[in-house]
């Protein structure tokens, strides 16, 4: 016991001594990146090699965490130099003071093509009309299909009108006994039945908040619309085409979901590019060699109204930096072609002229096709109520309407007036 | 004199400790729940709003559905099955019989994997043995108990069970091996007395093994009630507080005002409740449960 | 025949059968699911997202790629330390309470208790706040005090437990035969309570272990996180690694029975007897 216990104290005592400390010369920046290492991993070295002067220390974080430790740190003089957030935090975070404002390093050195290139600019400027970050990456979500699936049950072509959506979905449960759509119905307050919904309520030319002539906000849904959206999804549940487990699952990537696509067991979904080239990967694991039987296809849009969104992330710069010019210098490289076509392929670039140049390459095509009827948050993040907010309200409305905990037409009156105490 | 430099000698690491790790923050927990403070505005500080952030607490329309929840589900069921399980599993492993067979230590170490497990990875094995199909629904289907696959998390009629059956998993092994740890220092001379009275093995336990044990039952079934009441890791994993609010208990709102709409103040004011309600019960417990067992010490 | 052993008579067949049934079930129970995670850490995927039967280390490559040989040191030195630290103070402490009466100490044994009453979210904030200005983020003796504290509570509880229960003759004998405190402490008390004192240390261990939310805000260098933290970082946003969160999972479990496997015939029974006279 005194041995172990001596033997404790020794190692802890010389583990302490190797705490690092930031060296004066070269400088050191740090960053922080919330996906895995490997993504970005060349591209620091690359910058590493190009900067001799300038070391990055790369830190990690998850995503469901890094805006509340990064809020804390900034408070308190603390936190990285650079960081990795999504779009919709920027606004506020530059609001709050955790961030620098850039406009004078834009001004100083700008970025190739200018800032005017890089998509959803408006969520990068805080209130008081200052940059806040720079938009790193885009994404957007759209359906992805299993062909083989869809044309045992007799469809021919991918849907394009919701109606498609759920006739092909009822199609396929009545026919093949399998899942139609299978979408996360779940409640968490960062599920994705917030996004389902928003893309229904867009693509009917409404949305949740918008912003009226004079500058006010406004929630621009009626009770009808809400009970409408909330009718039409409880319907994959109440008839079968979405099992009921699925009222437990709430990420896109909720590994029943996944599997389900699969195996073969699912014949519709919806989800992120990075979500469906997890599961193209997991199903060629599983078939080596064979083609696998997906296709996507953006939601559907008729009229022209835009049917899902642009998100995507942003990098900005800590207001504690105390090397913002090297911390800048990171990020405009980080945000350069060359890093997109040699390292972090991964992601889509959010500059309109690098984003043109891309080939998604067939199964993804849905994707590239979901981009020009996609538009960014808006009104919803420059708005009164924070999105987190919003996003929890409208889950649990929905998880409350699908699990026929309420009628949905309650739960849609209760989201307009949860929503509406928050509106001032 | 000596001993009272002993007694404090031997408390104030302790009490140091405590005081820094404990008291500052809960005074300025007790400081935030008077202000509008949001997670945004920790440069700022936020502004004195009174009592304005209990007020809405008590207003609200499921306020009861969440205390519901909470206090049956969250913390009495839990603990009681926690408990009676922990106590069942000890007496099981002491027993002669498991000694005879060779499985008392095995068993020992098998209770230390699911302690051992991060809650996070335990909800995430369950969540799957309790898929559709998955584990357990296959075992019930095929011992024909079920007919059709329960959705276990998404059941109203099931969610509340499957979440309690979570925690257990994860949390039972604590009780047991401390509860077998107590079992093993009990006096061989108490049981060769109630041998030679000519007890049975119920009255041995009754009247020998279960008096030994309830200090230390009294100690664990405390431990867990605040433990319980405080936890959200198992419900916001499982569930999400889902579907719809079904399984909100006080803890997720915690969770959800403070680190989703932001709002620390209100947050705050809800902690402050819940050690309130916690602290309360634990004085009664210890006035009126625990007293004779512990009564050296209080 | 060790004392112990006479606990109950000699079981009867019939018993033995109950007790085999009864001990496959729990057993089953218990370790059901961690051969689930093992298997499928060795599968593409954790074998969670199709049923091919493809045989893998990769899961593993990648996790002590991303630094989890790092992780493990990290947990065991900070994990160890609170643990060694905590018990003693807990013990120290849990004996005066089970053996003085003196002023203030149903204050202080509440005292104790009322710490644990708070959900420990609330306190994230506020402490988090105070360690910026100690200078004790990133840094393992700001971890170890923070386990150290917020095991003490639950470990001097449980201590008591299990003190009120030996004899304060036993303590009286030998003070009477010349032995001070310490030397009770160290040669009366501590044989006789090995076993409860082992739970409760096991306890303060895995407790640390198994933490998150403190460690999260505490530590965001790479090279000072611990496992759960590394756990952590394979839920992604549009997708989770399922492979490597499984042969983390392994990974994670493993030290654990390394650690335990000396101590555990410490908790052997049948100490005590011949001692209370």
């Amino acid at each position: 016991m005194l041995k172990l216990l001596a033997a404790a104290l020794i190692t802890s005592a010389a583990m302490i001594g190797t705490i690092r400390f930031a060296d004066a010369d070269p400088v050191t920046i740090t960053f922080r990146f919330n996906d895995t290492e490997q993504e970005v991993r060349g591209a620091i070295d690359a910058f590493e090699k190009q900067n001799p002067n300038i070391k990055v220390d790369l830190q990690r974080i998850g995503w469901k965490d890094a805006r509340n430790q990064f809020l804390r740190e900034a408070a308190v003089g603390q936190g990285p130099d650079v960081a990795h957030v999504a779009q919709v935090w920027v606004t506020e975070m530059g609001d709050a003071g955790a961030t620098l404002a850039l406009d004078d390093l834009i001004r100083k050195d700008p970025p190739p093509n200018g800032f005017a290139d890089f998509a959803a600019q408006d969520l990068a400027k805080g209130k008081d009309g200052h940059i806040y970050g720079l938009p790193w990456t885009t994404d957007t979500w759209a359906m992805v299909y299993r062909t083989d699936l869809l044309k045992e049950a007799g469809i021919e072509s991918l849907p394009t009108t919701w109606e498609d959506i759920r006739k092909d979905s009822e199609a396929v449960y009545k026919k093949t006994g399998k899942t139609g759509f299978g979408f996360p119905a779940g409640s968490s307050a960062s599920g994705a039945m917030w996004f389902l919904a928003n893309f229904y309520w867009w693509s009917h030319g409404k949305e949740l908040i918008v912003q009226k002539p004079d500058g006010s906000y406004a929630i621009g849904l009626t009770l009808e619309d809400v009970t409408e959206s909330m009718n039409y999804y409880k319907k994959f549940m109440d008839e079968g085409d979405n099992p009921r487990p699925n009222l437990a699952a709430s990420d896109a990537h909720d590994p029943a979901i996944m599997q389900a696509l699969i195996t073969g067991n699912q014949a519709m979904g919806a989800m992120p590019p990075n979500t469906f080239k997890e599961a193209l990967k997991a199903y060629e694991d599983a078939n080596p060699g064979k083609p696998a039987p997906f296709a996507s296809g953006p939601f559907p849009h008729q009229n022209n109204t835009k049917s899902s969104m642009i998100g995507g992330r942003m990098l900005v710069i800590n207001a504690n930096s105390k090397h913002p010019d090297a911390a800048w210098k990171f990020v405009k490289f980080m945000a350069s072609q060359s890093v997109f076509a040699d390292y972090y392929r991964t992601q889509f670039p959010a500059q309109t002229s690098l984003l043109k140049q891309i080939d998604f390459g067939a199964p993804l095509k849905g994707f590239a096709d979901q981009f020009p009827y996609a538009r960014t948050w808006g009104a919803y993040a420059s708005g009164p109520v924070p999105i987190g907010t919003l996003w929890n309200v409208t889950q649990r409305a929905f998880g409350k309407a699908l699990s026929g905990q309420q009628s949905t037409e309650n739960a849609a009156k209760e989201l307009l007036a949860e929503i509406g105490k928050q509106m001032p | 004199m000596r001993e009272r430099l002993f007694i404090v000698t031997m408390l104030l690491p302790a009490m140091v400790l405590l005081v820094l790790f404990y008291g500052y923050p809960i005074f300025d927990n007790l400081r935030i729940s008077f202000t509008d403070l949001s997670l945004l505005g920790m440069k700022k500080g936020g502004n004195w709003v009174g009592l304005a952030n209990y007020r809405e607490l008590f207003h609200r329309g499921d306020f009861g559905h969440i205390l519901f929840n909470t206090f049956v589900w969250l913390t009495a069921t839990s603990v009681l099955l926690r408990l009676l399980m922990g106590l069942g599993i000890a007496v099981l492993l002491n027993t002669r019989a498991m000694k005879k067979l060779r499985l008392a230590s095995v068993a020992r170490f098998a209770l230390l994997i699911p302690w051992a497990t991060p809650p996070i990875v335990a909800v995430v094995i369950w969540r799957f043995l309790l898929e559709r199909n998955g584990v357990v629904n296959e075992t019930l289907m095929r011992l024909n108990i079920i007919s059709q696959p329960i959705a276990f998390l998404a059941d109203m009629r099931a969610v509340w069970p499957s979440i309690v059956a979570i925690m257990l998993w994860n949390t039972v092994p604590l009780i047991a091996l401390s509860l077998l740890s107590s079992l093993q220092t009990v006096p061989e001379e108490y049981y060769e007395a109630a041998e030679l009275d000519g007890a049975t093995n119920w009255q041995v336990f009754r009247f020998v093994t279960l008096p030994f044990l309830m200090p230390a039952i009294l100690v664990l079934g405390l431990m867990s009630v605040f433990w319980s009441f405080n936890n959200f890791v198992y419900v916001w994993l499982a569930t999400g507080a889902g579907p719809g609010t079904f399984t909100n208990v006080l803890a997720t709102e915690v969770y959800l005002k403070g680190f989703v709409d932001f709002r620390l103040g209100y947050s705050s004011a809800i902690g402050m409740m819940m050690a309130i309600i916690m602290g309360a019960f634990g004085i009664l417990y210890l006035r009126l449960v625990a007293r004779q067992q512990l009564e050296e010490t209080l | 025949m060790p004392a112990s052993s006479r606990h109950w008579r000699e079981p009867g067949a019939w018993q033995l059968v109950v007790v085999l049934v009864l001990a496959i079930v729990t057993l089953f129970v218990l370790v059901y699911p961690a051969i689930y995670v093992f298997f499928g850490s060795f599968r593409p995927a954790g074998g969670l997202l199709s049923a091919a039967e493809t045989f893998t280390i990769r899961n593993y490559v990648r996790i002590f790629q991303a630094g989890f040989g790092r992780f493990i040191i990290n947990s065991v030195v900070i994990c160890v330390a609170a643990t060694v630290v905590s018990t003693v103070l807990s013990i120290m402490a849990a004996y005066v309470f089970s053996r003085f009466t003196f002023r203030f100490k149903r204050a202080l044994f509440m005292g104790i208790l009322f710490g644990q009453v708070f959900p420990w979210i609330v306190l994230i904030n506020p402490l988090f706040v105070a360690f910026a200005t100690m200078h004790l983020i990133n840094s393992y003796f700001g971890m170890i005090l923070t386990y150290t504290a917020f095991t003490i509570p639950f470990s001097v509880y449980m201590l008591v437990g299990y003190l009120v229960t030996v004899p304060k003759s036993l303590d009286e004998a030998a003070i009477i035969d010349g032995a001070s405190r310490w030397q009770v402490i160290w040669l009366i008390i501590c044989p006789v309570m090995l076993p409860g004192f082992v739970a409760t240390a096991t306890y303060a261990f895995l407790l640390c272990w198994t933490e998150y939310l403190f460690a999260l805000a505490f530590l965001t260098q790479t090279d000072l996180k611990t496992l759960p933290l590394g756990l952590y970082q394979f839920f992604g946003d549009d997708y989770v690694d399922w492979g490597a969160v499984m042969a983390a999972s392994v990974v994670t479990t493993l030290p654990v029975f390394l650690l335990f496997l000396p101590i555990q015939g410490w908790i052997s029974p049948g100490r005590i007897a011949g001692a209370v006279k």
